[in-house]
């Protein structure tokens, strides 16, 4: 707390020079008197929560059984023919490839691929896991890297992240915080993505699925 | 699949090939007819009302709000009064990552690398998400003049900025660049596009867009994105979007080209809580928007999307100058269009009306920065210095005051008229001399008993007839409160 | 307590009666009001227009009336005036060391009127009456440098017979901006049109402002159009609303 006071008399010190005056009006729009934000008592379901107010689809499932059924039945519903996936032991242990092959529907892994636009821009549905999720807004850390195809997350129409509950931080400031530290090994991409892709330029009527996927599934294992 | 520009329709004007109006002078007269424009004034009320309900929503919700802009204000300051230091540490980072990293003094410079770069590359089709600092240097139209035999393509991504490109238009609104078109001719500009005619509604409209424009998303030889911010420690640029433009512009073409301007930097990766918690709050009254994405350099090995090669394009083009002066401050702008969705003059004018790339508060104080009092003599004028802009500026931006200044530096340089000046002048004549201003109102008294009526005063001539033209002016009274006083109140 | 009035220079010519009621208002609170004979005008027309010079020669004029006397405060009528002398005069006289201090030790002491009663006079319920259904302005310098928002609301909640109601699109400038007025007129009638707008939805007969400057521009634009609406700085609502 004492750091906060040195901090803000800093600046405080500073606007006496007569640089910055802190507007004196009460300033309804800046004054945080009727938040809700408050400490965020359960990650999980706050994370649900900001997912599904943006139009996405947020559940919550015991294991690993629970996820993979969620995939095949959002597989089955939305009739894909093919889903294309991250390279990740995780998502090899959910065990989806087998059942989705079974039910006549093309399984490709982000690996080895000769035209990934051609594949990643054909699939019906993408499936990845995500780095962390951010239960403040109901965002999802997806970090670039080998078999984790950005292409995955943003080509195919319908998008399901399977997440362990785990990995929920609580803030913004949090998740920038896991890179902050060493910035050296940043991943060459890092995205917070946040719900369905959106566009408001016709007459601010909203469109979803602009140019990524407008169906956005994260299921939390755990 | 050619995007062809449509024939040229009377009704609207192709503001793309005409180059960037003048605003020297042409404020009022583009006010006149934006203000008399009942269509346009509907849909800039929708869009601003929209906009700063859903901000101050947010904000309110939001207990260190206050906090985040005291900050935000310092770490901007911080990082100009570094600049030089922070620009080569962002430049070195990004070389670090096997980028490739251009200071461009100019406009022209910026045109020059990418084209040569297009040039070497073979490249035809260039797809680009939204950024101003392109805007501000017409990127576009000079890259297809100057590089004619190339033959590029250069596709707008963004839904509202692709329409404008369609419609030989230009953006009118930092976020929302289309506001000022309604659905119809929307619809019109698609359909034309489309080669048939689309259906007015939104579904409709947004899936043929997608379509059309993820073919180019997919054959892409370059991505251009602008940046919302970049970080000097880690080389990160950062771009901030709900369409998911500026990832596939970064993501699927070989190349990706970043032009930024200078003022764009902070210093540290966690700087971006503040600024990451504050931009789209105030742009668009969300928490984050859909797609914040951090691109530190090319696609490290063993990726198979991501841009192999990786060109930051750091751009001045006047911002430099304003270092350490009394308008530093105009640097601080995070590019997020609060303080155009308050601003009561913006509401009735539109951003067209300000003739230049950047509208509202911000533009009328930035582009005579930029461009110099001749380009922009009307902006400084070109506000009421309510201070909504200042109120709602994420990070605490004094516009209304600079806006003061830079009347007073157009008065320093003569460029406020004779007239101005006499006028002036004899005010402070007036104004310092008790006798003479008994004297001037005792004789204004008896020189308006011809020219008032019915308690009212008639057509004023001169300046004064821009009051009488549309209001009603009150009469001097028959005794002034120091007589009053005088009498014994 | 012992107050010096500042009345802006368009009260005093065109709108006396709001000094009037001002005065009659700070005497029934027991507060001796004096009159600095010498001032004219705070230079605000001037400074707005970018000229700064000519404006801090007239600061100077107003230093040196107000300082003749030692009052405790300087109360003035209009938040725009206020802000100008109080905010402003430090800004325009930033690098002359003497001027500065001079109109530093003053800024502390000018006050809006509605300001100085409730927070140094403690006024609540001033006895007033006045019949009709209002919508209060509040200027843009009182809202946003001097943050004196909730004052005249308190006050006016206290007028018997005053039913003070919500209006759209309170928080807009009303267009006046001093010389804009005249410079984009075009701009600043839309802007009043705004105003004038949510004046007819909120079914208000009379409109209160603690600014003259803003009615005068509202005024002007409401009889232009037709509308009959009662205008009145808050000093004359206080004052039984007081026409002159």
């Amino acid at each position: 707390m004492s750091d906060r006071a040195e901090f803000l008399a800093s600046i405080r010190h500073r606007t006496q020079a007569g640089r910055y005056k802190p507007t004196n009006a009460p300033d309804v729009a800046w004054t945080g008197e009727s938040g809700e934000g408050g400490p965020i008592g359960d990650p999980p379901a706050r994370f649900i929560e900001e997912l599904e107010a943006l139009g996405g689809h947020g559940k919550r499932v015991e294991d690993r059984e629970e996820a993979r059924e969620y995939v095949l039945e959002l597989a089955r519903k939305r009739e894909a023919k093919l889903l294309i996936r991250w390279d990740a032991d995780e998502l090899e242990a959910l065990g989806v490839d087998e059942p989705l092959s079974d039910a006549g529907i093309e399984v490709t892994v982000w690996r080895e691929l000769a035209d990934f636009k051609e594949v990643a821009g054909k699939a019906d549905i993408g499936l990845s896991t995500a780095a962390w999720a951010i239960a403040e807004t109901g965002t999802l850390v997806l970090e670039g890297g080998p078999g984790m195809g950005r292409s995955v997350t943003l080509l195919p129409p319908t998008y399901v992240a399977v997440v362990p509950v785990g990995r929920i931080l609580r803030t913004v400031p949090e998740a920038i915080g896991k890179y902050a530290g060493d910035v050296g090994s940043l991943p060459a991409n890092v995205c917070f993505h946040t719900g369905p892709s959106r566009s408001g330029d016709i007459e601010m009527a909203l469109f979803v699925g602009m140019h990524g996927p407008g169906d956005v599934h994260v299921i939390l294992v755990g | 699949m050619e995007t062809e520009k449509p024939a040229r329709r009377r009704e609207t004007k192709d503001r793309r090939a005409e180059g960037l109006p003048s605003g020297v002078e042409g404020f009022n007269d583009r006010a006149r007819r934006a203000v008399a424009d009942e269509e346009l004034h509907d849909s800039i009320e929708l869009f601003t009302r929209k906009s700063v309900a859903g901000r101050n929503a947010v904000l309110d919700a939001l207990p260190e709000a206050p906090e985040l802009r005291e900050r935000a204000y310092r770490i901007k300051q911080e990082t100009m009064a570094h600049l030089d230091r922070h620009l080569q540490q962002m430049a070195d980072a990004v070389e670090a990552r096997g980028g490739n990293v251009f200071f461009a003094a100019d406009g022209e410079d910026v045109v020059r690398y990418i084209g040569d770069l297009a040039r070497s590359k073979g490249a035809r089709v260039i797809t680009k998400s939204k950024s101003m600092a392109t805007e501000e240097i017409e990127l576009n139209r000079r890259l297809e003049e100057d590089y004619a035999d190339l033959g590029l393509e250069i596709v707008e991504t963004d839904l509202g900025e692709w329409i404008a490109q369609l419609a030989g238009d230009t953006p009118s609104h930092i976020v929302g660049p289309i506001l000022h078109m309604n659905r119809k001719r929307i619809t019109e500009v698609l359909s034309q596009t489309a080669g048939e005619d689309l259906p007015p509604d939104v579904e409709a409209l947004g899936s043929f867009a997608r379509k059309r424009l993820r073919e180019k998303f997919l054959t892409a030889d370059i991505g251009i994105t602008g940046a919302n911010f970049g970080v000097a420690a880690s080389g990160t640029v950062v771009t901030v979007t709900n369409e998911g433009n500026a990832r596939l512009v970064t993501s699927v073409p070989p190349v990706h080209v970043v032009v930024m301007g200078i003022e764009k930097l902070v210093p540290r990766f966690e700087d971006l809580s503040v600024f990451v918690k504050l931009l789209a709050r105030s742009g668009t009254g969300q928490e984050l928007t859909v797609y914040t994405n951090f691109i530190t350099g090319p696609r490290q090995t063993g990726e198979l999307d991501g841009a192999e090669e990786f060109h930051l394009v750091l751009m001045d083009n006047g911002r430099s100058k304003l270092l350490g002066t009394d308008f530093e401050e105009a640097l601080y702008c995070i590019r997020c269009g609060a303080c155009l969705n308050v601003c009561p003059v913006y509401r009735q004018t539109g951003g067209h009306a300000y003739g230049s790339t950047y509208s509202g508060p911000i533009g009328a104080v930035i582009t005579p920065l930029l461009k110099g009092h001749d380009e922009a003599k009307d902006l400084p004028h070109a506000s009421s210095l309510c201070g909504a802009c200042w109120e709602a500026c994420p990070v605490g931006i004094p516009l209304h005051d600079l806006l003061l200044k830079l009347r007073n530096q157009q008065v320093e340089a003569g460029l406020a008229g004779k007239a101005q000046e006499i006028a002036f002048k004899g005010f402070e004549s007036t104004m310092k001399r008790p006798l003479l201003y008994n004297i001037s109102s005792k004789a204004g008294r008896l020189a308006q008993k011809p020219l008032e009526k019915n308690g009212s005063m008639r057509p004023l001539p001169g300046p004064l007839s821009g009051w009488t033209d549309s209001r009603e002016m009150p009469p001097l009274a028959e005794k002034s409160f120091r007589e009053l006083w005088k009498e014994g109140v | 307590m012992r107050v010096a009035l500042f009345v802006p220079c368009y009260v005093d010519l065109i709108y006396p009666e709001v000094g009037v009621s001002v005065v009659r208002l700070l005497r029934k609170l027991g507060v001796e009001v004096g009159y600095p004979e010498g001032q004219t005008c705070c230079g605000q027309p001037a400074f707005n227009s970018g000229f700064f010079d000519e404006a801090r020669a007239v600061g100077r004029h107003f230093l040196d009336v107000f300082e003749k006397e030692r009052f405790d405060y300087v109360v003035c009528p209009s938040g725009s005036c206020t802000t100008m002398v109080s905010h402003y005069y430090p800004f325009i006289f930033k690098d002359l060391p003497e001027e500065r201090e001079r109109s530093e030790g003053l800024a502390g002491r000018v006050r809006e009127f509605s300001d100085f009663l409730v927070n140094v006079m403690g006024a609540g319920d001033l006895g007033a009456h006045l019949e009709g259904k209002a919508v209060f302005h509040c200027g843009c310098h009182q809202r946003r440098e001097l943050g004196v928002l909730e004052e005249p609301r308190d006050l006016l909640a206290h007028v018997g017979g005053l039913d003070l109601v919500e209006w759209e699109n309170e928080e807009l400038c009303c267009g006046f901006g001093g010389t804009f007025a005249v410079k984009m007129p075009d701009v600043s009638t839309a802007m009043a049109d705004e105003k004038v707008k949510a004046l007819e939805e909120s079914g208000a007969d009379t409109l209160i402002s603690c600014d003259s400057s803003c009615l005068m521009h509202l005024e002007g634009r409401l009889r232009r159009t037709g509308h009959d609406t009662r205008v009145l700085h808050l000093a004359q609502v206080l004052d039984d609303g007081k026409a002159g």
